[in-house]
């Protein structure tokens, strides 16, 4: 006792907070502890309740696997449930039968815990025979050396951390030896009634240090610390006690045992570690980072055990005390055994009708129901009757709660937001250390019931950030589904096409062996159907430059020619025309194309695909049916001609280029064959673009003929306007002339051919 | 000297036009420099709203309501699920005037996902092709399941199901999704007229 605590001591009637000059870290309250409720007991006997119900999911992580079936007789120690195979992710504790009987049932149960949630949960009816197995984890008794080995051992033990958090200890231990240079035990038990721990310390002294030694060995630590609240001078004295017994045993790394002062909430991972080693923890940050490692004494104890004996996490000391029982008592409580059973041992004043509460009366929580099982992080079960609630006033800004705050937060602002429900700022105000130890509830004048706003505050930002992470993997996978879907189209798409394509080569392939020699038997096709007709004769050597001009297009594969004119010139136009100029006509063609583009759209976009597509494949009969559809063409265009047909067309029909005639022929097969009625509707379509195409032809022959037309040169000059203006490449001009050279002995010849048929004398007129 | 004063006359004007020029330069580089792909606003919006792809604000998916709203062309009170918190957070990005919601939105909804009666499902994968998050698992002629950690409870599967297998339920409270209730602030103390015996 120092200089310092008799002060403060000597003070703290008239100062109560001179208290906390005797620790280091800040805030912190003074409540009564009342630990002689359970501790002037003796531990009570161990005790086999009727049943025990073992959850399957446990404080931290996920459900354990169930390896048992309902009826199955089970021994002591037996592994009921087991950890998936990577359980160091998803952090599983298996379970393991705390004594010998029969599983009655795997149901759900309501679990010890706020929510009051129903979860699957292992009934055993025990026999009461306590048959065990013995070293059940199949240990040889020697401390591990390395890390791995001791959270091997620990990861089938079951044990996780006793003190209250539940973190499976195999997880919380780091992997790499060294890194961890001290260990920290903590015996401060700081809560009101519980006394657990130290009752543990008292009875069990030697098996903490001997599984704080078998860690600090594990891990390759350098030191252990031992911290024990001042009151608890009984504990101090055999843990001390046997800590001489256990560095004479053999030689050992230093341990000492620091005792703190009595201070609410002492036994906090920070404070304690604060006040044994002086190292403040940052925020957010752990304890191993800093190379600390904290472990309860009962985890010690645990551990102890399941290195030394082979024995798995069955049962643990529980205080089990409160205002609401005569005689509280420490007990050796196996896993599972329901809060009322032991309660009813301790003599309740009267029924215990209330809500018992596990954990101390600062951070413990009211179960939902008094048949709960106790749980490996059950340190107390506490049984304090309901008092009248104070009237929660408004926040009055005393600042008490700040002073209080064991980590430095604002206790006061957080609530401010959080009742405003603003909880970013409730985040900023790094809520997520609070560890609601309660102390700013205690010392509010107002009762404001400050930690349940803060749990709840906790709880809405681990829903909204939940919700975050749930929105954007939401909108990756929308966006996901959007690629996909547009992938799948273009695939069927290509899919569609290269069937398509085979599907003619094959066709073609017997009867014309290269694209070119089709190309040229279209030609001769359509020359052939030209003869049929009857307008014209046509020299051999103008196939022959037909052909080669057929070539030629199809090499270029230019298909963007304007179908009706095809449809037209086909009747009109003769080979040997075309093979006079067929590279000009071509551009000739085109011009007069982009003319009536606006006439053509729809038809030029459908059938552009198709050219293009198979510009020169094409298959024996279609051409045959080719000839056919050709003839009647010619004839449909031939009395459609009868209308006015302007001259600058005429031209450009007839010197349009042969192969290109044979394109469009081809996609209109294509489309006969496939499909008749939009072949029809195509049809249509394109005596409506003519239709257009001529009256866009008698509005251009009406600003010609204020030109008068008798001069060759103007025309040619109007149609290159309109050439640069749809901005189609203007072409040579000689070539042009040439065209217009051709269109003209073609229009003679025509006018020749045609002098005895109406239709073309019609036509005649109307270009003049 | 005339030419001269004509200068100085139009000093202020050559300075300005200078300046001018120079800022424009300067203006055109950092256009051309620092543009920005895409539409930061809409992005700012779609980060807001809940992702669910419901389409009931009318708009195809969240992103395309994002962007017609960058663009001005909707109202900021369309997103169903977001409710009035999305709607004020829209307006303020957008800088518009907030609009209440539709009366006919149930505001207290709880988060709702999917179910498929496995027992009634036929296997036609119309709800498949519906769900825009691809969390419904089947295949044709076979049971389909909801993966419930990737339903956005967007309700489009429910309709097109043409046995009416699909259920929306609220979302499952489980031990990980628990929330502490928010502590009730008690009531005012109640007038004595009311806590007066009755007169008999």
């Amino acid at each position: 006792m120092s200089f310092l605590t008799t002060i403060a001591n000597k003070i703290a009637p008239i100062y109560p907070m001179a208290k906390r000059w005797l620790y280091k870290f800040h805030g912190g309250v003074f409540p009564k502890y009342n630990k002689s409720l359970s501790t002037r007991n003796p531990i009570y006997p161990p005790l086999i309740p009727n049943v025990l119900i073992l959850p399957l999911p446990q404080a931290i992580g996920e459900k354990a696997e169930p390896l048992v079936k309902v009826g199955e007789h089970v021994l002591k120690n037996q592994l009921l449930a087991q950890a998936d195979a990577d359980a160091n992710r998803k952090l599983v504790v298996p379970i393991h039968a705390p004594t010998s009987g029969t599983i009655a049932a795997i149901e759900a149960r309501t679990l010890p815990h706020a929510s009051g949630l129903q979860e699957l949960c292992l009934i055993l009816q025990p026999d009461q025979q306590d048959q065990a197995i013995d070293n059940a984890l199949k240990v040889d008794g020697t401390w591990p050396e390395e890390p791995q080995a001791l959270k091997d051992l620990l990861v089938h033990s079951g044990i996780i951390g006793m003190g209250g958090a539940g973190f499976p200890t195999y997880a919380k231990l780091p992997k790499q030896k060294g890194k961890i240079h001290t260990l920290v035990i903590n015996g401060a038990e700081c809560e009101p009634f519980i006394s657990c721990d130290d009752l543990l310390m008292q009875t069990q002294a030697k098996s903490i240090w001997h599984g704080a030694q078998i860690t600090a060995q594990a891990l390759g630590c350098q030191k252990i610390l031992c911290g024990i609240e001042t009151n608890k001078p009984k504990a101090i004295g055999l843990m001390q006690k046997a800590l001489d017994a256990v560095q004479k045993e053999a030689k050992s790394l230093p341990m000492e045992i620091h005792q703190v002062a009595t201070v609410y909430p002492m036994g906090g991972q920070k404070q304690l570690v604060f006040e044994v080693t002086g190292i403040e923890l940052e925020s957010g940050g752990h304890a191993i980072d800093q190379g600390l490692l904290m472990m309860n004494v009962a985890t010690l104890a645990a551990i102890h055990r399941a290195v030394e004996f082979g024995e798995p996490l069955t049962s643990r000391l529980v205080t089990v005390s409160g205002e609401g029982l005569q005689e509280g008592f420490n007990i050796d409580a196996l896993i599972g055994t329901p809060f009322n059973e032991l309660t009813a041992i301790a003599r309740p004043k009267s029924p215990i009708d209330y809500p018992l509460i596990m954990g101390g009366p600062m951070m413990g929580v009211r179960m939902p129901d008094n048949h709960v099982p106790v749980l490996k992080t059950t340190n107390c079960i506490l049984a304090n009757p309901p008092e009248p609630r104070e009237m929660q006033m408004p926040c009055i800004r005393c600042g008490e709660c700040m002073d209080a705050c064991p980590v430095n937060l604002l206790p006061q602002q957080m609530y401010w937001h959080a009742q405003g429900h603003e909880y970013e700022k409730v985040e900023k105000l790094n809520i997520k250390d609070c560890i609601e130890c309660g102390c700013c509830s205690y010392v509010c004048p107002s009762h404001i019931p400050l930690v349940q706003y803060y749990r709840h505050a906790k709880s809405e930002i681990k829903a909204l950030n939940a919700d975050k992470e749930a929105k954007e993997i939401a909108k990756q996978r929308h966006e996901f589904r959007l690629e996909r879907i547009e992938r799948e189209k273009a695939e069927r798409e290509a899919r569609l096409k290269a069937k398509k394509q085979a599907v003619k080569k094959q066709a073609s392939a017997a009867k014309t062996p290269s694209a070119a020699a089709s190309a040229a038997k279209a030609a001769a096709a359509k020359a052939k159907a030209a003869s049929a007709k009857g307008n014209d004769n046509k020299p051999l050597s103008a196939r022959e430059k037909a052909i080669q001009a057929a070539q030629k297009a199809a090499a270029n594969k230019q298909g963007q020619t304007d179908n009706d004119k095809k449809t037209k010139g086909q009747s009109i136009a003769t080979a040997k025309d075309k093979a006079i100029a067929a590279a000009a006509a071509k551009k000739r063609a085109q011009a007069a194309a982009a003319k009536q583009a606006n006439a053509t759209n729809n038809e030029l976009s459908t059938q552009t695909e198709k050219t293009v597509a198979e510009p020169d494949s094409q298959p024996m009969n279609a051409r045959e049916k080719a000839i056919a559809a050709a003839k009647k063409r010619a004839q449909d265009a031939a009395a459609k001609k009868a209308q006015s047909n302007p001259k600058t067309e005429t031209t450009a029909e007839q010197q349009k280029a042969p192969p290109q005639v044979e394109d469009s022929q081809t996609t209109d097969l294509s489309a006969n064959d496939q499909q008749t009625s939009p072949a029809l509707e195509k049809e249509q379509a394109r005596k409506q673009a003519v239709a257009k195409a001529r009256e866009a032809a008698a509005a251009r022959k009406k600003t010609q003929q204020a030109k008068a037309q008798e001069s060759i040169t103007e025309a040619p000059e109007n149609a290159s306007d309109n050439e640069a203006s749809t901005g189609i490449k203007a072409k040579p001009a000689d070539a042009r002339q040439k065209a217009i050279a051709a269109a003209k002995a073609a229009a003679a010849k025509r006018a020749a051919n045609k002098a005895n048929s109406a239709n073309a004398q019609k036509q005649k007129d109307s270009t003049e | 000297m005339q030419w001269m004063d004509w200068l100085l006359e139009f000093e202020a004007i050559v300075i300005f036009l200078g300046l001018a020029l120079a800022f424009g330069l300067a203006l055109g580089f950092a256009a051309v420099r620092f543009k920005v792909e895409g539409n930061p606003v809409a992005e700012q919006i779609d980060r807001e709203l809940p992702q669910t792809q419901c389409g009931q604000c009318g708009f195809p998916g969240c992103k395309p309501y994002a962007e017609a709203l960058a663009n001005g062309e909707s109202e900021v009170n369309l997103c169903v699920p977001g409710g009035t918190e999305v709607m004020i957070k829209i307006a303020e990005i957008t800088g518009r005037e907030e609009k209440p919601m539709d009366d006919s939105v149930d505001e207290e909804k709880p988060p709702m996902t999917a179910w498929i009666d496995e027992d009634l499902c036929i296997g036609c994968v119309l709800c498949i092709k519906a769900c825009p998050v691809d969390a419904i698992l089947g295949a044709t002629k076979m049971m389909h399941t909801v993966i419930q950690q990737e339903c956005t409870g967007c309700d489009l599967c429910a309709p097109v199901c043409p046995v009416d297998c699909i259920e929306m339920k609220p979302k499952q409270v489980t031990l990980k999704n628990w929330q502490w209730p928010e502590p009730q602030m008690q009531l005012e103390p109640k007038p004595l007229a009311e806590l007066a015996e009755p007169a008999k």
